[in-house]
């Protein structure tokens, strides 16, 4: 069992070291076929990206030395239109209404709080920063959206008559090979808990305990993971690093907190028995955030969440070699926690011996 | 987009530092663990011994 441990850590780190490769230099930009945004940026320059839709909350930033001339035009839609989107927000039947887009020349106008269409003539992408939370329908040709749009449209909500999702961060999106499989990882782990607790409240074998405690702590050890990268995506996707309106992160967030609740019960109660007996009951119970977390922006799709699905639809959006990084990555993770999970119940047997020693010297 | 960079690395650091302190941790614990046995072993076995 040991040389076993060694052999999946020696191929969990060979794996890992592969999919930092092919997230980096391997895996195309979301949503193009480029694998560095250099590779965009010449053959866009110069295109013009239309979009139509409803912009608040917009604001752009413009360096204060560029080192090529950045021009900007805006066309802001009639205020009415804006109006009626509110009140079908309100009525909740935005989903049945669409809107003619009255543009409104504005210039080099900016900033504020303003329903829009948008006309964006790039000369350069490299230093432009706009943010916005946008109702989008794409009007242009998709190709004129690639690349450039990456870096100019946030916050994206899907129009009531089809429109675009697509990555603002495109370098930052390569967190998402290793965001996932840790997140993946944590559920493996706290499912082998629920199976542990179960196995140890028949048997009252201490062996299914300690499969338990140990899954356990590496499932808060990589949901840590996840949880501390997310926020990092989040920043450069949504331009915040936490939402606490979206499902999937609040959900995630309560399962860890739940099992690091599982730790410190144990930590909690020093009489062996009762210990394990009462972990293995949280256990059980505390598997029900789980699938919470899991399936939460599938199942409570009325529910707000920006988080992407971690069970892909049938028409999932990777593209083969994104593909490739992610097996790799998932695979990867899964055997580093094999190997790990091997190690910890090791401990976690020389733990109990221990114990076990002490109360013998303890005894007599 | 040097930003994004910045967070890709920030983010990969995370992970690498993350896995790499817990397995470091777990190989401290149980060499102090295998001495500790050890010594309450030799402890035990000194007062099993006939005459003590």
């Amino acid at each position: 069992m040991k040389r076993l441990g060694l052999v999946l850590t020696l191929v969990s780190a060979i794996l890992i070291m592969a999919t930092t490769y092919l997230a980096i230099f391997y895996a195309p930009l979301p949503g193009t076929s480029v694998k560095s945004i250099d590779e965009v940026l010449p053959s866009i320059e110069g295109t013009t990206v239309k979009v139509s839709g409803f912009v608040t909350n917009f604001t752009v930033h413009l360096p204060d030395a560029l080192d090529v001339p950045t021009r900007y035009t805006f066309s802001l839609a009639d205020f009415e239109d804006y109006a009626r989107y509110l009140a079908a927000t309100e009525a909740g039947n935005l989903s049945e209404q669409w809107w003619t887009i009255r543009p409104i020349d504005v210039g080099y106008s900016m900033g504020g709080w303003l329903p829009s269409g948008l006309n964006f003539t790039i000369h350069d992408c490299s230093n432009i920063s706009v943010t916005a939370d946008v109702v989008l329908r794409v009007i242009g040709p998709n190709s004129a959206v690639t690349g450039c749009s990456l870096a100019i449209v946030e916050n994206v909500e899907i129009g009531p008559q089809g429109g675009f999702s697509t990555m603002t961060a495109p370098i930052a999106q390569k967190i998402f090979y290793f965001h996932m499989p840790s997140a993946w990882v944590s559920y493996v782990a706290f499912f082998l808990t629920l199976v542990g607790s179960v196995l140890y409240l028949r048997s009252r074998n201490a062996r299914y305990d300690r499969l338990a405690m140990a899954s356990a702590e590496l499932g808060v050890l990589f949901a840590t993971i996840a949880i501390a990268t997310g926020p990092i995506w989040a920043k450069e996707e949504w331009g915040v690093y936490w939402r606490w309106d979206d499902t999937k992160l609040v959900t995630t967030f309560v399962m860890w907190l739940v099992y690091v609740g599982y730790l410190s019960l144990r930590a909690a109660i020093s009489e062996p028995g009762t210990r394990n007996r009462v972990s293995a009951v949280y256990g059980i119970v505390g598997f029900v955030t789980m699938p919470m977390s899991l399936l939460s922006s599938r199942i409570a799709p009325l529910l707000r969440s920006s988080h992407p699905e971690v069970i892909a639809s049938s028409s999932g959006s990777l593209s083969a070699e994104a593909g490739i990084a992610v097996g790799v990555a998932v695979v990867a993770f899964t055997v580093l926690f094999a190997a790990m999970l091997i190690k910890r119940v090791e401990v976690a047997e020389a733990e109990d011996e221990l114990e076990e020693l002490k109360r013998e010297i303890g005894g007599e | 987009m040097s930003d994004s960079w910045t967070a890709l690395y920030a983010a990969y650091s995370i992970v690498w530092l993350g896995v790499f302190a817990y397995l470091s941790y777990l190989f401290l614990r149980q060499r102090r663990i295998s001495k500790d046995i050890s010594s309450l072993k030799e402890e035990v076995a000194r007062r099993v011994k006939p005459g003590n």
